[in-house]
């Protein structure tokens, strides 16, 4: 017995720690959320260029409009991640604020702070100096941090997309000679590039397909 | 020398082995939760948490929120004799490496 009972205690502990692995990543955004906040951002970065073009507005826009775009398709974006968190819970039976929902929330809060007080000053003082990139970059920094925040329950993807607007951001300041070299409105394509194209290639990469779990499959076995 | 007959055999079982995991990982798990997650059937699953329950591995509790919802978490017992499980488990696959 105990010879065979080798790869059968192997195969266990492996369904184990695949059911324990699962039962304990959290995905703050979906795939369907990343949809919509991709399509909105896409949308707002190419309002802003038509706008900057004379195309749709009499004048180009202005550094709190601006803002205040980006903060529009912020609040939509959240208000698709609530109906759809809503509409799962209400398929599923479960809590509307799940615990895997508090731990997000708890650990994405404090990378929220600097953010919120950055936009704060932009809307007061900042505006008054077109600090728009400064402003873009924070965003995107402090929003690539957040969802770090997650990584140690996350899965992998959300990760990678936290790396990526973390590197986005931190490549900013670097680049600058050559940023303030470049024709057009480099906020607004940053916008564009991190918040509309990267959601569109995360909620590509994740989108739920039909899953059979090999784990579920030995489960049901 | 190791005692393999200290492997629970009611743990042992996949189906109420997934169970006992799924239910290791957080304080209390709802059916639908479960059901979810494994992939078993409504027969299938209650099935395996009667036993378990009948057991003393499993608690069972009932309430009544927008719909009747039934959780289940582990007792005191499960979560040794799982630990205890993991603990033979462990010592078979090691025993075999040597």
């Amino acid at each position: 017995m105990p010879m065979n009972e080798r790869p059968s205690a192997e195969e266990n502990l492996r369904v184990i720690r695949t059911l324990m692995e699962r039962a304990t990543v959290y995905r703050a955004i979906s795939a369907p959320t990343a949809l919509v906040a991709g399509l909105l951002s896409i949308s707002a970065a190419a309002a802003i260029f038509l706008s900057e073009a004379n195309v749709t507005v009499g004048r180009p826009i202005r550094s709190r409009q601006f803002a205040i775009t980006w903060i529009i398709v912020l609040i939509l974006s959240l208000a698709a991640n609530t109906f759809f968190v809503w509409r799962e819970a209400r398929k599923t039976g479960r809590p509307f604020i799940s615990p895997g929902m508090k731990l997000a929330l708890r650990a994405i809060a404090p990378c929220l702070l600097i953010p919120a007080a950055f936009t704060g000053w932009f809307f007061t003082t900042g505006y008054l100096g077109g600090e728009e990139l400064e402003l873009v970059v924070v965003w995107v920094a402090f929003y690539g941090l957040a969802l770090l925040a997650t990584a140690l329950f996350a899965p992998h993807s959300l990760a990678v997309l936290g790396w990526a607007f973390l590197f986005t951001g931190l490549s900013v300041p670097a680049l600058v000679n050559w940023i303030e070299g470049l024709p057009g409105d480099v906020p607004n394509l940053a916008m564009g590039i991190t918040f509309g194209l990267y959601h569109l290639i995360y909620a590509a990469a994740t989108w739920p397909r039909k899953r059979a779990s090999d784990a579920a499959q030995i489960a049901i076995e | 020398m190791l005692d393999f007959d200290k492997l629970d055999k009611a743990i042992h079982e996949k189906g109420r082995l997934a169970i006992m995991t799924l239910l290791a990982t957080r304080v209390s798990w709802p059916f639908q939760d479960l059901k979810t997650e494994l992939g078993m059937s409504d027969g299938n699953l209650i099935t395996h948490l009667r036993t378990l329950h009948k057991l003393g591995l499993v608690a069972m509790k009932k309430e009544v929120r927008a719909r009747p919802q039934t959780s289940y978490s582990l007792t005191a017992k499960g979560r040794a004799a799982f630990k205890d499980y993991l603990d033979v488990l462990e010592q078979i696959v090691k025993t075999g490496k040597r």
